[in-house]
């Protein structure tokens, strides 16, 4: 009953889309090759992934072994100098990539696996499942997030990584529900679920191969997101001591370099290296998270080429 | 295929609220073997609302639906599908209608694979024969285009294709036409008469465009605000129709060939109220026939001429165009056009 | 100002959207003539450059398309060159838009009165009250009752949203109105009393319009003139009468076939074969000549020029490049 005409316009910006889950990665990786904020934020990423993955091989010593003169500034033998009881600062930051990214990662992928759940579920099952989720979803939403985190990172003090996950996941995925639902519900009534329906697929099926994948640079979003996310909240949980004090990472690091003054003793190193790699790596993945934001809002883009109106006469 | 006292409410508001937006009410239709029965209406009217109750993408409220005899309504799993395989359906916007993210064929391969039962080489081949018998050629290229790289009549033909795949006697094909180009709507409306020629499909076309359903159909079914309010073969309503929503619709067509009517009466075409509408005639705010009798009492359907009914209390004579009539001005009937009226190839 | 020029004169006007990889020409050398009280259909099928071309008409396109030559003269001025300041000062007042689409075009969280307000205080110093009681009155003259005043868009229906924006339009009484497609969103009964009350308030205060549908039939009975638009350019100019009774351009002729009548005898038709061409790669020659079914091998290698073969009609078509070069005889022997 709408006449809708595809303006020039649409035709002209639209780029390829993402064909299904193996067409997404073919996509993911023009997107990264075209866009310089993605590129940045991969590599990155890729640093911080090589840093962890071949932490034995990097790290000059054993990052617990308090085996040197405490309190050294950056020499050659020690990059970045070592701690008050003195152990070697550049291979513990090396040892406490895997921590950091394995937090960010796995939290950021439970956030979004639940996210995805309940915000597709309640989108598509709609009715009263709908409003059951959406109040659960909400009160998630509304929960005071730090000191929920607090008490119960402090009621399983010391346990560590999974703990510090567990804490992540429960207080993130909410949003990303909600955004989720508010897609899918846009999508629900895309006439090729219908379609499929009417083909006689199952409901399952339509869920995983038919809605999933038109939604994959939001779920791409959510997780980027959650992962930012995950990487400052376990710092910060880990900087005000409710981390694993035996476990290595960047938060803890900077627990131990802020409870020894650090800063007073001539070693800010200690401190500052460590919260520059968290910066970095939460930027790694706000980078990327921007980068698909713009490959999928053409309107973006063209703001960065153009401004304004200007009449050019030929 | 045959549907009785078809009816289908919606719950409007929150969760709990008790007002119902009347969709479809008390429709009963029949199609035959090889035949196209158009379903018009405005938007609003209830008419794609019919077609997805037919195909079970709604569960009706109440009503009964008979394929070959057979009801349908309470099919479960396989008999589901097995009615799938018999009844398919064609959607109104092919900017929608297919997922983005897939070639185009994905559909018309899942349904020669749910269906029919067929993969690898055998299921491509049988998917190019399916894109050849919609237009869709040289077909093996077709096989790989994605829907981004499609006019809206491709996209279209695809969407019969999907249909075709599984096999059906019985179409139901919403407002197929609608939204692609001038230029190419004739091309759909052929490839469907061509269909059930060579097929021996049967078709319920939904539309807002009475020519079009001129067109192609044998018999019209004039739905508004969910109800069926006339229906007969096409010739003999378009020629005598009775009802007055029916001669007003008739009366909007835009057509060069068209009488002239005075414009200062014009009803405006404001939608009818579907949420709880009540006991009474749906038109009557609208009706300029309207009796006491149309408040208080739902018209049912009657027979006027042979087999042509219309719901309606009142007995308007042939073809009135009642702002034409009042004002006097000279009326042409429309039957009696010249025939060199229409545009023929020069 | 001379009431016998043409209010609107646009001379081989051409928009472009640039792209990384191909640039459209998406209005190509469009020239047009615009009588005062003229009522011009603008007809083309989706991706013509229609609306593009009203964009540039009222100087509202946006990157990434831009006018890349040619002049649209309104009363005498040229636009293409005209500053912000003084163009907002024309729009509206002089010369008004309205879009497909009421609900985009409308502010959800005003009520249509404060929009109706808002625009006459923004152009020109009116009371509240005096702007209030204007809106209603157009509001009636655009048959809605003026208590919707205080409605919000969202509780109008679709004709009632569409026939607001013909009133905001009509606000400073402009000269010309440039319609995008007004009605497509309407049901026949709704797209036709709005098209009546158009042409009806036309009558009564003389403004212009420039009418842009996809459907032929619809502007048959109310347009003076229309101009067929295909991949870019306006394939043929003429009057209404004329172009429905002898078509000359083979495109508008399959147009006029692709539409069943419910008059006259029922009879097979073809519409045309194949689709409009992708603007980014258009097809050398004419542009129709992919489906045109009196093609000629010269269709294929050149672009046809805008041929006059019946006095003020203009074709762009090979076919009438002959009697172009008699009817040049002719006048020069009158």
């Amino acid at each position: 009953m709408v006449y809708q005409p595809a303006t020039i316009e649409e035709t002209v910006a639209a780029t390829p889309g993402p064909a299904s889950w193996r067409g997404a990665l073919t996509h993911l990786g023009s997107v990264v090759t075209r866009n310089r904020k993605a590129l940045v934020g991969m590599i990155l990423l890729a640093i911080f992934t090589l840093m962890a993955i071949f932490a034995p091989l990097i790290a000059p010593y054993d990052p617990n072994g308090a085996n040197f003169l405490p309190s050294q500034a950056a020499s050659p033998s020690h990059l970045l100098g070592t701690t008050s009881d003195g152990k070697d600062i550049f291979s513990q930051l090396v040892w406490g990539a895997q921590q950091s990214l394995l937090v960010a990662v796995l939290a950021g992928l439970f956030a979004t696996v639940i996210s995805v759940l309940i915000g597709v579920a309640a989108a598509y099952i709609g009715g009263t499942m709908d409003y059951t989720l959406g109040v659960f979803t909400d009160v998630f939403l509304v929960l005071p997030a730090l000191p929920l985190m607090i008490v119960i990172a402090s009621y399983f003090k010391g346990s560590g990584a999974t703990v510090i996950i567990f804490v992540i996941v429960i207080t993130s995925w909410s949003y990303g529900a909600r955004q989720m639902r508010a897609q899918a519900l846009t999508l629900r009534n895309r006439e090729f679920l219908e379609s499929a329906r009417v083909r006689g697929e199952r409901t399952p099926y339509i869920i995983v191969f038919e809605l999933l994948p038109t939604m994959i640079s939001l779920i791409m979003a959510i997780f980027l997101g959650a992962a930012v996310y995950a990487v400052l909240t376990a710092a910060a949980l880990q900087f005000i001591g409710l981390g694993n004090p035996e476990e290595m990472s960047w938060g803890t690091m900077l627990y131990f370099a802020e409870n020894n003054e650090a800063l007073n003793v001539g070693t800010p190193l200690w401190a500052i290296a460590p919260g520059l790699c968290i910066a970095l790596l939460g930027a790694a993945f706000a980078l990327l998270n921007y980068a698909f934001d713009e490959m999928g809002n053409p309107a973006l883009r063209a703001r960065g080429r153009k401004r304004g109106r200007h009449v050019s006469h030929s | 295929m045959e549907a009785r006292g078809l009816t289908k409410h919606f719950r409007v508001g929150g969760l709990f609220s008790r007002r119902y937006l009347h969709a479809v009410d008390d429709v009963d239709l029949t199609i035959y073997p090889r035949e196209i029965v158009a379903l018009v209406g405005e938007s609003g009217s209830g008419k794609s609302t019919v077609a997805r109750l037919l195909a079970k993408v709604y569960q009706p409220t109440r009503g009964e639906i008979l394929y070959r005899g057979q009801p349908v309504t309470s099919l479960r799993g396989r008999q589901t599908r097995d009615y799938r395989t018999r009844v398919q359906m064609v959607f109104q916007d092919p900017y929608s209608s297919l997922n983005p993210v897939y070639p185009a064929a994905h559909g018309l391969l899942r349904a020669l694979t749910l269906h029919r039962r067929l993969r690898g080489g055998k299921r491509r081949k049988e998917a190019e024969q399916v894109l050849g018998s919609v237009g869709l050629q040289p077909a093996d290229e077709f096989l790989r285009k994605y829907p981004y790289e499609l006019s809206g009549g491709q996209r279209q033909r695809y969407g019969f294709a999907q249909a075709l795949a599984c096999g059906p006697e019985v179409i139901l094909a919403d407002e197929p036409v609608s939204m692609l180009d001038v230029s190419i709507r004739i091309g759909i409306l052929n490839l469907m008469d061509d269909l059930r020629r060579r097929e021996g499909l049967s078709f319920l076309y939904i539309t807002h465009d009475i020519a079009s359903a001129r067109y192609i159909a044998d018999r019209i079914m004039v739905m508004y605000a969910g109800q069926v309010v006339e229906t007969g073969p096409v010739e003999d309503v378009l020629a005598h129709p009775r009802h007055p929503y029916t001669q007003l619709l008739l009366s909007a067509v835009p057509d060069p060939l068209a009488p002239e009517i005075d414009e200062s009466q014009i009803d405006l075409g404001e939608p009818p109220r579907v949420v709880d509408p009540g006991e009474g005639c749906r038109f009557r705010w609208r009706c300029p026939h309207r009796i006491s009798e149309c408040d208080s009492v739902s018209p049912r359907l009657r027979i006027v001429r042979p087999d042509h009914q219309i719901a309606c209390h009142v007995d308007i004579p042939d073809w009135v165009q009642p702002h034409v009539q009042a004002r006097g001005v000279d009326e042409p009937d429309p039957g009696v056009l010249p025939a060199d009226a229409t545009f023929s190839e020069p | 100002m001379d009431v016998t020029s043409p209010i609107l004169e646009v001379k081989n006007l051409t928009v472009e959207y640039s792209a990384e990889t191909n640039s459209v020409l998406a209005v190509d050398r469009v020239s047009l003539q615009l009588g005062r009280h003229e009522f011009l259909g603008l007809v083309g099928e989706s991706g013509c450059g229609k609306s593009t071309l009203c964009f540039a008409l009222a100087q509202l396109l946006s990157p990434p398309a831009d006018v890349i030559d040619g002049e649209v003269v309104f009363n005498g001025r040229n636009l293409i060159h005209m500053r912000d300041t003084a163009l907002r000062h024309i729009r509206w007042r002089e010369l008004s838009v309205v879009m497909q689409s009421a609900m985009n075009a409308l502010n959800p969280v005003l009520n249509i009165g404060a929009q109706m307000t808002d625009a006459m205080q923004a152009h020109e110093r009116i009371s509240k009250k005096m702007a209030r009681a204007r809106g209603g009155e157009l509001l009636r003259m655009v048959g809605i009752d003026p208590i919707h005043l205080d409605s919000f868009p969202h509780q109008l229906s679709g004709g009632m949203r569409q026939r607001a924006m013909v009133a905001m339009a009509l606000v400073f009484t402009p000269e010309l109105i440039i319609m995008d497609e007004p009605t497509s969103a309407l049901d026949v009964v709704a797209q036709r009393s709005l098209m009546a009350q158009i042409k009806a308030l036309q009558r009564e205060f003389g403004f212009a319009v420039i009418f842009v549908t996809h459907d032929m039939s619809l502007v048959g009975r109310f347009s003076d003139r229309l101009a067929i638009m295909y991949a870019g350019q306006i394939v043929e100019q003429a009057a209404t009468r004329d172009l429905f009774r002898d078509p000359k351009h083979p495109y508008s002729r399959g147009l006029l076939q692709a539409f069943p009548s419910i008059y006259g005898p029922k009879q097979k038709l073809q519409g045309i074969p194949g689709r409009p061409p992708d603007l980014r790669f258009p097809p050398g020659g004419c542009r129709f000549h992919p489906r045109c079914p009196a093609v000629m091998d010269i269709c294929r290698k050149e672009e046809p020029g805008e041929y006059a073969p019946g006095g003020d009609d203009l074709v762009r078509c090979f076919l009438y490049a002959r009697e172009e070069v008699e009817h040049s005889k002719l006048h020069t022997v009158r």
